[in-house]
């Protein structure tokens, strides 16, 4: 399973990858952690300690919002969703990130056009 | 808000944070031991991925939590260093806040203990007065919603409606606990009265059913609690004692429950008598079981789960036979076919009555409100002064706030330090007015109507009011602070950054919108300051009616001495002859009732003079000696004086002869000659006038200085024993008037007290100390007003002036004439107090209808009145934008331009 070394998830970018997640569906904190897992073909590496804070931290701003339900396995778990103003902080951070990759693809490309 | 509920419900909050991360340990324990670990593994690597719950756990809080708080605390720190560097602008602020405070939370402690605060009784809410609406056919005495002692006990059969009916009556009976006999307020109950409140004992037993038996036949009396302390020690044997209640020995069966103090928050009564005694606690009386004699007031409590209406609907079917049963019982009054009429339609009322029944609260209940309201304006005012400095103050921290904003702090940080800073001004403002409070409390106090209300009200800060004075403050802290965070937060950085020396524009204009609402306010309460001691000063100037200098009076009762009509009768005759004899007494007079106490003895009366007519209202009465008018000085303007010729011979019973006033023969006699005339109490078609009207007097006040009444008086006959109020205009002073006379009435009889010995000067102002107590309120807090907005107006055009140095320079450099940037300012200044009074007249007329009632002789919208309101207000805010106007005329261009 590992494979490739790994990187840890530069700052700042954990909230937007969880609010990505969420946007697909509905999911507890342990699914949030799988699916980082999967996704990111563990490329990245995710504190699992720093999940559980940024998570309560969304809650808090109000970008996520909480309920206790029925987990696949039968058992009582706290699903996280996506709220309204959630899903606006999502297209934001999601357009800037864009902006900003573009802005360092560009750099790059311009060192090595020269 | 949101972190202040996560800390409120932080036990719910940890056990869910418990169960999300097990859920997540035992998923991923399963998974692992799914992909071939054993248990142990599985949860050592779970654990180790993880990382520390206990860490996770430290974290979250973080963010529930303590990161607000630590925020809060930090804002807090950094508003109370900052306050301590300027220590005159916090002293300005904290002192307007605590004026307001202070003064909201005196007056409230009133408004709580007078209007508001239930009685400490079993759940006061189901409490409910019961009245009767209509004509009840019959006469009585006390104060109002008077009912029959019989009614009452109807009352209660209603089982149905009630859980239990009581009534009371109070009265003032002299009692001797072993020494001396003392005037002491008692209420005479129900055997009802205890249970139905759910009041116990804190001694003995208190008056139950049994004790309110057979008339006459239960001696009986419970003390309350304060009486028991104070007066007796606290005696733990006082159960069995003998006390004399005007002269009856009564044994104390018990001691009422601590803290139980009758039903009226302004009379506090020290026994209870029960009902069956009404005879031996009111000499002479005999109507207790008289249907048509009123003198209690009766209340009930409402079944559980019942309501007003339903109650009230419920009582009517009951209530209207035993009308028609009443009118048709043998002693019935004889009365107008018309009269009879009103009779049977009447119904009875209920009204909630969780406080009790007060005369002090009905009394007082506009006054109070009014007060309030005006103490409320003047709060306002305070937090708009201290919102105009913080605005000031922000614009002096401009660049600081300017750079935080530049480094990153979002705006609702930045409005949130703002908050912090009036918050904590208004909490040190609180603090301060709560400790001025019960100061103040007390010096109100004192201007209230009766002795008594000094006994039953106290100036104590208890948890309520302390709960009020805090919500107050936090209202103040963010009213006054509302405006410099929402400036703050409009704020723009770009142009706040460019400007130099720090005078950014923010908050002028906020601050002249504050200056011209703080001049409307001031003017509603200058207005209504000036028609509060227009209406005080009208009635001094007005008078009683008669002279009052070195007019001192005393009440003597005897019959609650136990004597009888007649010796009480040649007791008073007694009394006055050693008076006049004495070297201390110009002249001396007995009435049966005092004047300006509030009451009077009243009656409709039938006139026969070419024809019979009816009064249209109660005419106002009283017994008097000869010397009555003499003494106090009152012309009679037609006809005589009483003299030998009215006391009636022997065996014949009333009044022979009356004196009117001119009042009476204006009304009811138009130009008629009154002497000859035959009048009589009563408009029943049994009524006989036979009563000659001898002599007519000019008008005087009687019940108070408001009201002019038609009077009648009669002769303080010999056989009509009864007490009296004593009218000496005495030589000297009255201290030592009242040492020859108190020795007067000993040589008399040792054991008769003498009450209420005061000046009649004195009696004058007490019936005036409620519009005392408005005029000198709202006057002072008229002033304070005046002088915050003076303050307020004066701060702002000194801050514009400022501003403008430089392009007052450059106008006067290019050739402006002086007086014309002096007109520039004061413009400014006109167009805040223009429209402040444009503001605050529509409010005046508002409120002037509210307040028409406590007036005297001066119309709301009193013109002299507003204006002088206007010319004061006006005058000293152009008084207060001239200073900072001369400044702006004295600017030198060269150093104006030279600034930059």
């Amino acid at each position: 399973m590992i494979t490739s070394p790994r990187f840890p998830i530069p700052q700042g970018t954990l909230d937007m990858l969880i609010l990505q997640i969420l946007s697909l569906e509905p999911a507890h904190g342990y699914g949030i952690a799988q699916r980082l897992e999967q996704i990111s073909q563990s490329v990245v590496r995710v504190n699992q300690g720093s999940l559980y804070p940024a998570l309560h931290r969304l809650e808090q701003k109000g970008w996520l919002k909480a309920e206790w339900k029925q987990s696949e396995t039968g058992r009582e778990a706290k699903f996280y969703s996506l709220t309204n103003s959630g899903r606006k902080q999502l297209a934001l951070e999601r357009d800037g990130w864009a902006r900003l990759t573009g802005a360092v693809h560009l750099i790059f490309n311009e060192g090595n056009g020269s | 808000m949101k972190q202040l509920l996560n800390w409120l419900r932080r036990r719910n909050m940890e056990s869910g944070l418990d169960r999300e991360l097990r859920y997540h340990l035992d998923r991923r324990i399963s998974d692992l031991q799914r992909s071939g670990l054993a248990e142990r593994e599985a949860r050592r690597q779970a654990t180790l991925e993880i990382g520390g719950v206990t860490q996770i756990k430290e974290e979250v809080r973080d963010v529930w939590l303590t990161r607000w708080l630590r925020d809060f605390a930090y804002d807090l720190r950094f508003a109370a260093r900052s306050f301590l560097r300027t220590p005159s602008f916090t002293a300005t602020a904290v002192l307007s806040l605590a004026l307001g405070i202070g003064a909201t939370t005196a007056i409230y402690s009133l408004v709580d203990q007078v209007l508001l605060h239930a009685l400490p009784v079993h759940e006061p809410e189901r409490l409910v007065l019961i009245d009767w609406k209509g004509d009840p056919a019959g006469g009585g005495f006390g104060s109002y919603n008077l009912m029959s002692y019989p009614i009452c006990r109807d009352l209660g059969e209603q089982k149905q409606v009630f859980d239990g009916v009581l009534c009371r009556a109070l009265t003032t009976v002299n009692l001797s606990t072993g020494g001396e006999h003392r005037p002491t307020s008692a209420e005479i109950v129900s055997g009802t009265y205890f249970p139905a409140l759910g009041v116990g004992a804190a001694v003995g037993r208190v008056l139950e059913n049994e004790d309110d038996g057979t008339p006459n036949a239960n001696p009986v009396v419970v003390l309350s609690y304060e009486f028991w302390k104070l007066q007796l020690g606290g005696a733990l044997d006082v159960v069995g004692r003998k006390v004399l209640v005007n002269q009856h020995p009564m044994t104390v069966i018990g001691v009422a429950a601590a803290g139980f103090g009758g039903i009226d928050v302004g009379e506090v009564p020290a026994l209870w008598i029960p009902a069956s005694m009404a005879g031996q606690a009111i000499p002479g009386f005999d109507n207790l079981l008289d249907r048509r004699t009123r003198w209690m007031q009766v209340f009930g409590r409402l079944q559980a789960g019942m309501t007003l209406e339903k109650a009230q609907a419920g009582l009517q079917p009951w209530f209207k036979a035993m009308l028609a049963e009443d009118a048709r019982r043998a002693g019935f009054p004889k009365i107008t076919a018309e009269r009879r009429q009103r009779f049977l339609n009447s119904s009875l009322e209920l009204t909630a009555a969780p406080q009790g029944h007060s005369s002090l609260r009905r009394r007082l209940v506009e006054p109070l409100w009014m007060l309030f309201a005006v103490t409320a304006v003047l709060l306002g005012l305070a937090c708009l002064n201290v919102a105009g400095l913080f605005l000031a103050r922000g614009s002096a921290r401009d660049r600081e706030i300017s750079t935080r904003l530049a480094l990153g702090a979002s705006r609702g940080r930045i409005g949130r330090q703002l908050l912090a800073d009036s918050l904590l001004v208004a909490l040190a403002g609180g603090m301060l007015g709560t400790a001025m409070a019960p100061i103040v409390v007390r010096t109100l106090v004192a201007f209230l109507p009766r002795n008594t209300a000094a006994n039953a009200l106290h100036s104590d800060l208890d948890l309520r009011l302390l709960l009020f004075a805090f919500a107050v403050s936090v209202a103040a802290g963010v009213l006054s602070g509302f405006a410099p965070a929402w400036q703050a937060g409009r704020r723009s950085l770009v142009s706040s950054l460019r400007e130099r020396g720090g005078t950014a524009f923010g908050g002028v204009r906020l601050r002249k919108l504050i200056v011209t609402a703080q001049i409307a306010l001031t003017l509603v309460l200058v207005i209504g300051a000036a028609l509060f001691v227009r209406t005080l000063t009208a009635l001094m100037a007005k008078g009683p009616g008669f002279a009052t200098t070195s007019l001192v009076s005393f009440g003597l009762d005897p019959r609650r001495n136990g004597y009888s009509p007649a010796e009480a009768n040649r007791l008073m005759r007694r009394v006055d002859e050693a008076i006049r004899q004495s070297a201390i007494s110009q002249s001396s007079a007995v009435a049966r009732w005092g004047l300006l106490t509030g009451g009077s003895w009243n009656n409709p009366m039938t006139i026969q003079a070419t024809q019979r007519i009816t009064t249209d209202h109660d005419i106002h009465l009283n017994a008097i000696t000869p010397g009555f008018f003499p003494t106090l000085g009152i012309k009679i303007i037609a006809g005589r004086n009483f003299d030998q010729r009215d006391s009636r011979p022997a065996g014949e019973a009333g009044e022979r002869s009356a004196i009117v006033n001119e009042a009476f023969v204006k009304r009811y006699l138009g130009g008629r000659n009154p002497l000859g005339v035959r009048i009589c109490q009563g408009s029943g078609p049994d009524a006989k006038p036979n009563i000659e009207v001898i002599g007519v007097v000019s008008d005087f006040s009687y019940r108070g200085l408001r009201e002019e009444s038609e009077q009648a008086y009669f002769s303080f006959l010999e056989n009509e024993g009864s007490g009296g109020t004593f009218y000496v205009r005495v030589r000297g002073t009255p201290e030592g008037a009242l040492r020859s006379l108190g020795a007067i009435v000993h040589g008399a009889d040792p054991a008769l007290p003498m009450a209420n010995f005061r000046t009649v000067e004195e009696q004058v102002n007490r019936s005036l100390n409620t519009e005392h107590l408005l005029a000198t309120v709202s006057g002072s807090f008229g002033a304070l007003a005046l002088l915050l907005s003076l303050v307020g107006l004066y701060g702002v055009m000194s801050f514009v002036v400022t501003q403008r140095t430089r392009e007052i320079g450059i106008r006067l450099a290019l050739g402006a004439k002086r007086s014309a940037t002096m007109w520039l300012v004061v413009r400014d200044a006109l167009v805040m107090i223009v429209s402040g009074i444009g503001i605050g007249l529509p409010f005046v007329w508002a409120l002037g209808r509210w307040v028409e009632a406590q007036l005297y002789d001066v119309k709301p919208m009193d013109p002299a009145a507003i204006i002088v309101a206007i010319l004061v207000l006006g005058s000293a805010a152009v008084g207060a934008a001239l200073v900072p106007a001369h400044r702006a005329s004295a600017v030198n261009p060269t150093d104006a331009l030279r600034i930059e």
